[in-house]
């Protein structure tokens, strides 16, 4: 099972993709995924409900977040209502061992990504900050790194003995599918999602495409 | 350094796509279809030319060394001179499209003088409509994604 | 000046979005069009001969049309350098030579976020455009970003 764990729809400030036309990409270019996590910029979109879209597809849609902490960027899986009234997600000043912290207690995941990336990456703050604690899986492959910023990514994965997941970053529909992350079980809901990230069965891949 | 030699707007230099004809209405165009990608002129005379004409006239477009003092890394291609070579480029690909929508995120700085791709690729078709919605890229020789945005339009 | 750390985003929005901060009259020149259209790399003689019986403005012109204010009164400066981080243009028609344009700005949103150059504030206005008719032609939103500081590269 591949899933793209890291993308974006019009729901986020610079996302300018609607989730349909994301199925339709995916089908029609036979691109090697089955499945995605939409996870939009400081928020957690609530209202929206993929379930039938993706069935009618035969694509798992699920839903997750990105948010901002001293330590860069990062995807969190497994919102709740409760989690959401533990810390404000549009804050871009939040502090990662407490967003940890917090989806610790209410059975979420956080995922730093792009940790290769500057200013937005974890990397890029270690020295400053320290190694933060409870940080157990990065994003080793981004679809929208530059240089070597996988590279720098993958490097501190194993030096702080992270396990990677891979995703595609993509904000526009042709991006979609770029990066994934390949999981040895079936997963269709967002619990399922989080029991396999907390069980390390997984394994971070590239999926570049040429148009 | 060597400069590569400037072509006029007349002659630009387009990468063929699978398809020898212009696209003329909307049973010519395929999902997933690749727009002829073009190399813009963005050379300083070419945006001195244009920032004149669009009354945006900054030194910061105009002048390296006047850029650099701003603490930017060099003379810039104006964002909205990037959205105008992906319009030119919908243009290239459908000489009678009418570009209803056009969305850009200007996700780092287009440098006078360096070499870009201005990028297409169709992402829906309406046929009952007549509307055509394109996914566009500006990247650098390094294939990174500089502008990213979509556009709507009818033929 | 504003730094962006006592950026109050909520108190702003609720006192600045959604009322129109600029109107203004302008009327576009065909050799400028031209140029515009050729400088951005169009070739059709619609864009680029002002002789064309359908001369016309390039689509994305719009987006070049500035407020003669960029901000509301009384909005607060903020430290660091402005920059183009996004335009849309919405087109109802074709634009052309010497039509009389009014155009009415209005702010739209106000947000910050985190990127490769640090923290960002992003303003949108909303510029609608209207000819003599009254009939819309158009609107174009520019999403401005104040970085604290310059782009890395």
């Amino acid at each position: 099972m591949i899933l793209d764990m890291h993308a974006h729809s019009i729901k986020s400030d610079d996302g300018r993709a609607k989730v349909e036309n994301y199925c339709q990409w995916i089908k029609a270019k036979n691109i090697s995924i089955d499945g995605f996590v939409l996870t939009e910029h400081r928020q957690f979109d609530n209202e929206s409900d993929y379930s039938e879209l993706g069935k009618a597809n035969n694509i798992t849609i699920l839903k997750g977040s990105e948010v901002e902490t001293e330590y860069g960027h990062v995807l969190v899986f497994g919102v709740t209502l409760a989690l959401q009234d533990e810390f404000d997600f549009s804050n871009i000043n939040l502090e990662l061992e407490k967003v940890i912290e917090a989806c610790n207690k209410h059975g979420a995941v956080a995922v730093p990504c792009h940790p290769g990336r500057p200013r937005v990456g974890m990397a890029a703050h270690l020295e400053e900050f320290g190694v933060p604690s409870g940080v157990e899986i990065v994003e080793v492959y981004n679809g929208g790194s530059r240089e070597n910023e996988d590279e720098i990514a993958i490097q501190m994965a194993e030096e702080l003995s992270c396990a990677g997941i891979g995703g595609s970053d993509a904000h526009i529909v042709s991006q979609i599918g770029k990066c994934g992350t390949k999981f040895d079980a079936p997963i269709e809901t967002i619990d399922e999602l989080v029991e396999a990230l907390k069980s390390n069965s997984f394994t971070a891949i590239k999926l570049q495409q040429e148009q | 350094m060597d400069h590569p030699i400037r072509v006029s707007s007349s002659e630009r230099n387009h990468k063929k796509s699978d398809k020898d004809m212009a696209v003329e209405k909307i049973s010519d165009v395929e999902f997933g279809e690749v727009l002829p990608a073009f190399t813009p002129d963005t050379s300083l005379e070419n945006v001195k030319k244009f920032v004149s004409a669009a009354g945006w006239d900054s030194p910061r477009f105009t002048d390296h060394e006047a850029a650099k003092e701003q603490g930017l890394p060099a003379a810039l291609v104006p964002g909205i001179m990037s959205q105008g070579f992906l319009s030119a480029m919908i243009h290239h690909w459908a000489p009678n499209a009418e570009i209803k929508m056009i969305d850009t995120v200007f996700r780092a700085p287009c440098l006078v003088d360096d070499q870009y791709n201005i990028n297409g690729v169709v992402t829906d078709i309406d046929t009952e409509k007549g509307s055509v919605e394109i996914d566009l890229t500006v990247t650098n020789s390094a294939n990174e994604t500089r502008v990213f945005g979509t556009a709507n339009i009818l033929i | 000046m504003t730094g962006q750390d006592s950026i109050d985003v909520e108190s702003l929005r609720e006192e600045f979005l959604g009322q129109v901060f600029d109107e203004y009259v302008f009327s576009l020149d065909a050799d400028q069009l031209a140029q515009y259209a050729q400088s951005c790399g169009e070739t059709a003689s619609k864009f680029t001969d002002p002789n064309d019986p359908d001369f016309q403005a390039p689509p994305t012109i719009a987006s070049s049309f500035n407020p003669r204010k960029a901000y509301p009164d009384n909005f607060p400066s903020f430290q660091g350098l402005g920059m183009d981080a996004g335009k849309s243009v919405h087109l109802e028609k074709p634009m052309r030579a010497g039509e009389q344009i009014t155009a009415k700005t209005s702010m739209h949103d106000i947000y910050t976020k985190s990127g490769r150059s640090g923290r960002m504030v992003f303003f949108v206005n909303r510029m609608t455009m209207v000819d003599s008719q009254g009939v819309v032609l158009g609107s174009s939103d520019t999403s401005v970003v104040i970085r604290e500081k310059p782009q890395e590269e």
